[in-house]
């Protein structure tokens, strides 16, 4: 079979799903940036062909046993060699398809939310520079190229969350989320240079070899995974780093449903499904990653209970989904992890995008507002919602089911039951939070319809790319609703090459239904709560103060974070380091420079005296050169 | 036949008597002047190419075409071409002497091609003195007398000091060893180059040729010389008569064999002492030409690192230098022509606003002055790399870090010209500069060149290597 495969065709492939978007971003900054619609078309293109390329590939290549790579040196020293290229394994290859296609997804649903925004064309720059960091990043294979894209993936991150910069809220966001996941690559790239030191390259798949976990020592493997770590609880949104993401729904919608989903966050993830054989070499770092996890899910899963922002609600979600992901991978369940990590990218797009549509019809983000302007009454989002919100609680039989069982499963395979609890616990609380807001939403409060003329509202929008918003969430309420039954199929691709480590589970049939009956016990609370037809729509969080307090002020992690800038860095730090650099470099550097100037000034006087002198002065310097030449 | 390898000092003596015949004339007409010159400049540098791979030994073995000279002879026609081709405003000089000016470059560039040449002590102090009086007489040519004949004279004086103190290091070299070839002192020298008298002969002997290239102690005549001469005739002795000297430096020096480190230590000291004083004076300067003076005795002081590694690395670097500063020199002497219409001295103020001016001087200046503080990717970054490596490459680490600090300093003053062609604005309006097509043309091949050299220097290396094969 391999010998079928055309290396050159295959390398085409790669390199137009790669550079196709930048070169759509390049072309709309430079050239058609003034005609919004060619831009957005060329974007599209752009996004299609590479959605194409990379089904070619996945269809190609999905039973090579090999990993396919191809690279180029590019930087080679006596002590290391950093190549560029592509490398093409199960991980990446599903990665990239599901990049491209919620890539796709979104820049064709973001015709119809962005219609008549002033800055279109830049929007579809951006998202194609988005696309291209993301795609470039999942088919890196070497942790240099792969950290290069990854701040990329920051960069155009920073530059979508903040995309409406003339709003402070949104360009403050951007800051945040740049800066909070730049202190994660910080250690990210102190864990690539650690490693850089000692084995002299960063190859993937030499370093996921056992032969190199291996070479290192113990405590050297355990110090540079969990810098790695670091990266990857930054760019995840993971405890403690997870303050960034919720305010990141500054950006338009459609932003964060790529954010959330395929980009970005995911980004972290698969960065520890792509070193997986690594982390698994140190049992601490896998020991941390599992603790991470969990602490982030808990801790995400109590903020959406009593949240009323519709997008803020998916934001902890997707915070909480990712900290189960980790700790899957935590517990050893790479298949389990990476297959949550697909499914968990289409309904999370979907949710996103059905909440965008609310959000571009109403103009609010409030989901009780929502509700009783009459969300109920648009029948295609709501029901792709209630999908998406089923697949995400983990409802059967949609695509969130079957991953959260393959993770469960996992959890209860691990020595340790305390994660499986939590894990459980997660789930209840998700099936909880995610029906509070489908039941606000479904079953208004009596109460006066606002006028919701403010915010994003674009009445009388394009038929046509009204469409197209709804055509988006058919297709991906399509995908929750099957992607479930391919579990088997997309395991086992996904584990092929790592087939040493994909020791199946004992059999838990019991946990098929506790697993089921937390999460009907979650739905039914929220109905008792939200549903009902006398209920209060209060939650019991809201009954207790104290706790919504806690929860609703995201237990005080910001405000924490602000005292420790305000008082430890401005303060403290700053103050010091802004005196040494006054007092000390400065004045140090301007006396310097004032007695290199002094005499500069006292050598030009020399040179302005009479001629006799400047003779007598050649005379002395040759005569003292013939002394020092004579003795 | 011997007289073929001759052509282009014959070519460029014949140019020199042609002018002779028309400043006989009783019609004064500069444009003619100006052309005939310019033709007969572009022909010289055609014929120097044409030429470039003669060899032989002429006139007794004292006059060597090898490709070393002729490489040199080309750099130097090439100068004396840009220089004629700021000439046609030649307002710096009265209308009536013109055709004297050119006849003086004529000269004065035939005798720095017999200096590169000559492998005799004679006939290399003859070529010396020739190329010197025609430079004083050259300054003293300027419109405004008083000025001119100052600087003429303090040329002068320090001229014939040097010329006096070289003639006694000759006179001494002779007295050790009887001999006045240089293929015969390449035999000997190396042999008793250890010798007090000898090492003394030598170092005296090299005073003239440091007087050429404004190096420490020689240098006192270049700020009032620069500033006295017309410009375009500073621009000549800024490039040109640098060439000359690194070359007919490279020969002598190259003669002592390289041995003998306190020849080496002592004109590290030179070089040293020279660019510090070079960098630091002219930190002060407010006159634009005083300050390009400054900057070249500092310059001097990086090329003689090269010529004092005494390596092939060393000769490659310093020949490659001696191009670079010519390209540099020459474009920050364009401007200065061109700002300065009238053929005065223009100040440091005098650029302001230049950038709105004439943005293509502007770009011209500031890409020739990154090139001279050796801000890559311009040639003034390869030219010093090559330099600084080939002093590494010998171990003279204390040498290259004194002339990276050195490197700093200039920086001030180099970005001091880009500032005020850039960021000051003028306090009066004044006229923008006139460039003509071929001026214009002429800009843009100096920055094309100054950056691709930068990028892309590996044919000159390889020219240069060549070329100093000879010497070693």
């Amino acid at each position: 079979m391999t010998q079928l495969i055309q290396p050159q065709i295959v390398w085409t492939a790669a390199m137009s799903a790669m550079f196709l978007p930048l070169i759509a971003f390049g072309l709309i900054l430079l050239i058609t940036h003034r005609w919004a619609r060619v831009s957005a078309a060329l974007a599209i293109v752009a996004a299609g062909a590479s959605l194409a390329c990379s089904v070619y590939l996945l269809a190609t290549l999905h039973d090579v046993q090999i990993p396919l790579r191809s690279t180029q040196t590019w930087m080679m020293t006596s002590d290391f060699r950093i190549t560029f290229g592509y490398l093409l394994d199960p991980l990446s290859l599903l990665m990239l398809v599901i990049v491209a296609a919620i890539s796709l997804l979104v820049q064709v649903y973001s015709l119809g939310y962005m219609t008549g925004d002033p800055g279109f064309a830049r929007y579809y720059a951006f998202l194609s520079l988005f696309a291209w960091a993301m795609l470039s990043l999942t088919l890196a294979p070497n942790l240099l190229q792969l950290y290069i894209f990854w701040e990329l993936v920051g960069l155009s991150s920073y530059l979508l969350i903040g995309f409406w910069y003339e709003k402070f809220s949104a360009s403050e966001a951007g800051k945040k989320a740049f800066v909070m996941t730049r202190l994660g690559d910080v250690a990210f790239f102190l864990g690539i240079l650690l490693l850089l030191m000692n084995l002299g390259n960063l190859d993937i798949l030499r370093l996921n070899a056992p032969e190199t976990t291996d070479r290192l020592s113990p405590g050297l493997l355990t110090t540079a995974a969990l810098l790695i770590f670091g990266g990857i609880v930054g760019k995840s949104a993971q405890f403690p780093l997870l303050t960034w993401l919720p305010d990141a729904m500054e950006g338009p919608t459609p932003v964060s449903a790529l954010l959330h989903s395929a980009t970005m966050v995911a980004a972290g993830v698969f960065l520890l499904a792509r070193l997986f054989p690594f982390f698994n070499a140190s049992p601490t770092a896998m020991s941390v990653c599992l603790a991470i996890g969990a602490i982030s899910m808990l801790m995400a899963a109590t903020m959406a209970m009593v949240a009323d922002d519709i997008k803020q609600v998916w934001a902890y979600s997707t915070i909480s989904q990712l900290g189960l992901m980790i700790m899957a991978l935590g517990a050893g369940g790479y298949a389990a992890g990476v297959f949550h990590l697909t499914t968990h990218a289409g309904f999370k797009a979907l949710l996103f995008l059905c909440a965008g549509i609310f959000i571009h019809a109403f103009g609010t983000n409030d989901m009780f507002t929502i509700g009783q302007a009459g969300a109920r009454k648009r029948r295609i989002p709501m029901i792709c919602l209630i999908v998406a919100a089923a697949a995400l609680a983990g409802v059967p039989p949609f695509s969130g089911f079957f991953s959260k069982e393959l993770i469960m499963a996992r959890l209860a395979d691990h020595p340790n039951p305390l994660w499986l609890i939590v894990g459980l616990l997660g789930v209840w609380l998700t099936a909880y939070y995610t029906f509070r807001l489908i039941f606000v939403m479904l079953r208004p409060r009596p109460g006066v319809i606002p006028q919701t003329a403010e915010g994003h509202a674009h009445h009388g929008a394009h038929r046509f790319a009204e469409g197209a918003m709804n055509v988006v969430v058919l297709l991906l309420a399509v995908v929750a609703i099957v992607l479930g039954w391919f579990e088997k199929p997309i395991s086992a691709f996904i584990v092929a090459p790592h087939s040493a480590l994909a020791a199946t589970g004992g059999h838990h049939a019991w946990l098929l239904w506790v697993t089921l009956a937390l999460a009907a016990s979650g739905v039914a609370l929220a109905w008792l709560e939200f549903g009902r037809r006398t209920a209060t729509q209060k939650g019991f969080v809201e009954k207790m103060p104290a706790l919504q307090t806690l929860f609703a002020n995201r237990w005080y992690l910001d405000r924490l974070y602000r005292r420790l800038l305000d008082d430890g860095i401005y303060r403290g730090l700053s103050r010091l380091c802004a005196k040494n650099d006054q007092k000390v470099i400065d004045a140090g550097l301007d006396e310097l420079a004032g007695g290199t100037v002094a005499s500069g000034r006292m050598i030009h006087g020399l040179h302005a005296g009479m001629i006799q002198y400047k003779l007598l002065t050649i005379s002395i310097a040759l005569g003292l050169l013939g002394i020092y030449l004579l003795f | 036949m011997m007289w073929q390898q001759f052509t282009p000092e014959l070519y460029h003596f014949a140019a020199a008597l042609l002018f002779t015949a028309l400043s006989m004339t009783r019609r004064v007409d500069n444009r003619r002047d100006y052309w005939v010159a310019l033709s007969l400049a572009g022909g010289g540098l055609i014929v120097c190419l044409a030429a470039v791979r003669a060899e032989g030994l002429l006139f007794l073995n004292t006059y060597k075409v090898d490709l070393f000279a002729q490489l040199f002879k080309v750099l130097l026609s090439m100068g004396l071409f840009l220089v004629v081709a700021l000439c046609s405003e030649l307002n710096g000089v009265a209308r009536r002497w013109h055709s004297e000016f050119y006849l003086l470059l004529f000269t004065c560039t035939l005798a720095m091609m017999l200096l590169v040449s000559s492998v005799h002590l004679i006939s290399i102090y003859v070529s010396l003195e020739l190329s010197s009086y025609s430079l004083y007489v050259l300054v003293a040519l300027r419109r405004d007398a008083a000025m001119g004949t100052q600087a003429a004279l303090r040329y002068f004086l320090i001229g014939i000091f040097s010329s006096a103190i070289m003639l006694f290091g000759l006179a001494l070299l002779y007295a050790a060893t009887g001999l006045t070839y240089l293929s015969d002192l390449v035999q000997v020298l190396p042999g008793v180059i250890d010798q007090p008298l000898v090492l003394v002969a030598v170092v005296l002997t090299l005073g003239g040729f440091f007087f050429k290239l404004a190096l420490f102690p020689f240098h006192f005549w270049a700020p009032d010389v620069y500033v006295g001469a017309p410009n375009q005739l500073a621009a000549f002795i800024a490039t040109a008569s640098k060439v000359a000297a690194v070359a007919v430096l490279l020969r002598v020096v190259a003669a002592t064999g390289g041995q003998e480190t306190l020849l080496v230590d002592s004109l590290a000291a030179l070089a040293i002492i020279s660019m510090t004083v070079g960098n630091l004076a002219a930190l002060v300067q407010k006159d634009f030409k005083r300050l390009l003076a400054y900057s070249s005795i500092a310059q001097a002081g990086y090329v003689l690192i090269g010529i004092l590694c005494m390596s092939p690395e060393g000769a490659d670097a310093a020949i490659f230098y001696a191009l670079a500063l010519l390209l540099m020199k020459f474009t920050c002497f364009l401007a200065v022509v061109k700002i300065a219409a009238d053929g005065g001295n223009p100040s440091l103020d005098a650029l302001a606003g230049l950038h709105r001016r004439s943005p293509l001087l502007a770009l011209a200046l500031m890409m020739a002055v990154f090139a001279l503080a050796g801000i890559p990717p311009t040639i003034g970054f390869t030219a010093k790399l090559l330099v600084f490596s080939a002093a590494m490459h010998k171990g003279y680490l204390v040498l290259v870090l004194i002339a990276m600090f050195n490197v700093v300093i200039s920086l001030y003053y180099y970005l001091l010209i880009v500032k005020a062609a850039y960021l000051t604005e003028p306090a009066v309006e004044t006229p923008a500069p006139v460039l003509s097509l071929s001026a214009r043309a002429l800009t843009t091949a100096l920055i094309i060149a100054i950056v691709v050299v930068g990028f892309y220097p590996n044919p000159l290396i390889v020219m240069a290597r060549q070329a100093s094969s000879s010497l070693f």
